[in-house]
């Protein structure tokens, strides 16, 4: 499962970045790294970006992004 | 405030929303000052700092950033800064890195980038007041062991700390205590190791050792472009740098962000200590339900910007007409004390008085518009309504942020102009300066009154007038789109388009001091960068409009004038105010001006135009409004018009072709009316927000931008013209 198909029950774990692009450096310098443990919050009107919070720290993302990050349900 | 060479200079960096700028205010008091970096838009804020009662230090305040990665405008300034790279600064003596508490792990990534720079460090824990509340315990002691650093818990906002930070500066400066790095992989060193080789050792680089790392993990680092090594000699050695990575097994992009995580996590793992208290859901997140939410949150952003837009226009109005009544009653007073000598009581009365007036007028609006900006900038909403905006935006190169700089330009482009700063990618943001001025402006409406109540009106009633009005103000933004669209495929080809990550802050009171402060720097700014080159511009078409004026004028016009009276054989007394009128409209018609618009009328002859409207339309340059009294003294009316004048609408009717080859045909039909508003509505008639654009990018892009929109407005107005002609 991706990071931007993750629905707003549960939380998920980041198993896998694919650090491709400056975007998912950028997410990974923040934290956002195998292991860590991430929740959807919120979805915006037209459906992208998507707001998730990590380690207390409330994010905005773009759907293209958020799809460079592998996660599984916990 | 002068630089001895020997003081000590300290940097403050930090994560953006740490409270750096507060701690930097609490340290600094009132003994600070704020400018820009030169070239660019991002603030410099250096101060004084009382370390003890001997000594003071030169702090400095820099951009926050997550990552010394250099990828936006305010990081490159960050590490510029550090390296002492900018201007004459030399580099900082030491850091302290602003940590906010509650986001431990990811602010000291941070401090850990620093700490390859080789310089002391200290490290202030931010917001300590809100952690305890939350229940958050943090082991100072045991972290400053661990980190090799002085930490200190502080709460700037209300100067605590602030002492026993100044103690740990001193403390750390004695004993040169540095931030621990991570131990390196070997296949890390071995690249650093390289490039040292190649850059410094053999083509001697000025290069730091620190800034090697960012060549090695950053793929457009701002170092790159410090060095004098050629691009084709550089590529070649990076990659072999970043290959000896991947084939130990490290994605060199994502290679710093796992190593120094792995460094930093099992440092604080046992050093944070949550309550159960934490994981209840915080006031933040309350609010976030309501502001989010897929529905409600759209209602209530639509509202607030209804509120902000509204307030521009209304709570400006009656200062603009303050300001615009006080001009005219200077104006009066300067003519009637300069009647004697008419073109000295014209040049001050009509060029300089005019002229200031013409740019002191926006400044109501600015000030509105900045309390809005930074009411929603501090309370952490600004975030919020780009995070709903975004895929509106996404598409055709702009982000979220575009938002509420593109509505404001509703009321005036120059505040929305002022108002992009807010936008972090430089791209999105020239982009937004440059489609701002299709936004249909208020002194677009004067305009749009005036020729919808001559031609539209009457004819189709105010259904039509009114839904003509409304299609008018959406041309622009119609047409912004597309050319939107364009220019983010084809500016900077090759730069990749910078994240929209975006940290959605915890909510918080905005601050008073902070708001006023806002308002008072972008107002003073635009007086005095842009105001002057308003001033200048509005005098030299003062100039265009008034110079030669033959001497001869003035008895051919009293003279033709007589003829008529004589000719209509009523006994009639030779009207003194008439008489002037046309006097006027004569001087116009000679002026260098009234001869420019004769020599390019047929440039203007597809859209229907004849010279006069185009003198309008050229002497409009400085402000589009102007054109009205334009018109009302090229017709003969005087300049004291306004659109709601029955006497211009009525002569506007009447006007005819005076040559040509549709000698008396009347000049205005609802084509040419309809060809008017809408170059009026595209073009870039306005000197104040070109002066703008070039202060906000630079002259290339006004200058460019003026004759881009120029053509695209000219290309609708004939397509309009000829339409509507095909279509009468």
């Amino acid at each position: 499962m991706r990071l931007d198909q993750i629905k707003k029950d549960g939380a998920f774990r980041v198993t896998k970045v694919n650090c491709q692009n400056e975007s998912v450096a950028r997410l990974m310098a923040m934290g956002l790294l195998p292991g860590q443990v991430v929740r959807l919050t919120h979805e915006a009107p037209l459906g992208d970006p998507i707001a998730v919070v990590f380690q207390g720290c409330h994010m905005s993302l773009r759907l293209i992004d958020a799809a460079e990050v592998e996660v599984e349900k916990i | 405030m002068s630089e001895a060479p020997s003081e000590f200079r300290v940097a403050l960096i930090g994560n953006p929303n740490t409270g750096k700028t507060s701690l930097f205010n609490a340290l600094t008091g009132m003994r600070q000052r704020v400018g820009n970096y030169s070239g660019v838009t991002v603030e410099k804020k250096i101060g004084r700092w009382a370390l003890n009662r001997d000594q003071d230090v030169h702090l400095i305040d820099l951009p926050g950033t997550y990552s010394l990665s250099a990828s936006s405008l305010d990081e490159r300034i960050a590490v510029d800064v550090l390296a002492g790279r900018v201007d004459d600064h030399p580099a900082p003596d030491l850091i302290i890195v602003v940590v906010d508490v509650e986001n431990l792990q990811r602010n000291l990534f941070l401090a850990s980038q620093a700490s390859e720079l080789g310089v002391p460090m200290v490290i202030a824990l931010n917001c300590w007041d809100i952690a305890e509340k939350k229940g958050l315990q943090i082991d100072c002691k045991l972290l400053e062991q661990r980190l090799g650093v002085p930490v200190v818990p502080t709460v700037a906002t209300r100067s605590r700390g602030t002492e026993e930070l100044a103690r740990a500066v001193e403390h750390a400066i004695k004993t040169k205590a540095m931030m621990m790095r991570p131990i390196w992989p070997e296949a890390v060193k071995t690249a650093v190791q390289k490039l040292h080789n190649e850059f410094i050792s053999k083509r001697g680089e000025a290069l730091q050792v620190g800034e090697l790392q960012r060549l090695i993990f950053d793929r457009s680092s701002a170092v790159r472009e410090r060095l004098q090594t050629p691009e084709s000699e550089y590529e070649g050695i990076i990659k072999d740098a970043r290959d000896q990575l991947y084939k130990d097994g490290f994605n060199p992009d994502a290679a710093e962000s796992i190593l120094r995580f792995r460094f930093l996590n099992p440092l604080l793992g046992d050093i944070i200590e949550r309550q159960a208290a934490l994981k209840k859901r915080t006031t933040t997140e309350s609010i976030d339900q309501l502001l989010l939410h897929r529905f409600w949150g759209l209602v209530v952003f639509v509202g607030m910007m209804y509120v902000v837009f509204q307030s521009v226009y209304t709570w400006a109005g009656p200062f603009m007409d303050l300001i615009e009544s006080g001009t005219g009653a200077l104006q009066k007073i300067a003519s009637d004390a300069l009647a004697s000598m008419p073109m000295l009581q014209s040049l001050i009365a009509d060029g300089i008085i005019g002229g200031v007036g013409a740019f002191v007028v926006f400044l109501p609006q600015i000030l509105v518009l900045f309390l809005f900006i930074s009411l929603l900038e501090e309370s952490g909403y600004m975030a919020r309504a780009a995070f709903l905006m975004d895929k509106l935006f996404h598409w055709c190169g702009l982000n979220g942020k575009s938002f509420v700089p593109l509505l404001s330009s509703y009321a005036c482009a120059i505040p929305g102009i002022l108002a992009t700063r807010t936008i972090s990618d430089p791209k999105a943001r020239m982009i937004t300066i440059l489609i701002a001025p299709l936004m249909s402006c208020s002194a677009r409406l004067p305009v749009y009154l005036l020729l919808i109540g001559a031609f539209v009106e009457p004819r189709y009633g105010p259904a039509v007038a009114g839904a003509t009005l409304f299609a008018m103000h959406f041309v622009g933004a119609i047409l912004a789109a597309p050319i939107a669209w364009l220019l983010n495929q084809t500016l900077n080809q090759g730069q990749q388009p910078k994240p929209f990550l975006m940290e959605l802050p915890p909510y918080r009171a905005p601050r008073f001091k902070t708001m006023t402060w806002r308002m008072y720097e972008s107002g003073k700014e635009f007086i005095i960068r842009a105001g002057t080159v308003i001033f200048a511009m509005t005098v030299i078409i003062w100039a265009l409009l008034y110079f030669p004026r033959p001497a001869e004028v003035e008895a051919t016009v009293t003279k033709s004038y007589q003829t008529e009276l004589a000719a209509l054989e009523i006994q009639h007394d030779l009207s003194e105010n008439e008489l002037s009128k046309r006097i006027d409209a004569a001087y116009l018609e000679q002026s260098y001006m009234g001869r420019f618009g004769k020599f390019v009328q047929p440039v203007f002859a597809p859209a229907g135009y004849d010279w006069k409207i185009t003198v309008g339309v050229l002497a409009s340059f400085p402000a589009r409004e102007v054109i009205i009294s334009t018109l009302g003294i090229t017709y003969a009316l005087g300049g004291e018009i306004d659109e709601e004048s029955n006497d211009l609408r009525a002569t506007l009717t009447q006007a005819e072709w005076e040559s040509g080859p549709r000698t008396g045909e009347s000049v205005f039909n609802i084509p040419v009316a309809l060809s008017i508003m809408v170059f009026f509505a595209l073009c870039m008639q306005c000197g104040a927000t070109l002066a703008v654009i070039a202060k906000e990018l630079n002259w290339k892009w006004a200058i460019g931008s003026f004759f881009a929109l120029t053509a695209v407005a000219w290309i609708a107005a004939v397509l309009t013209y000829q339409i509507g002609m095909l279509l009468a």
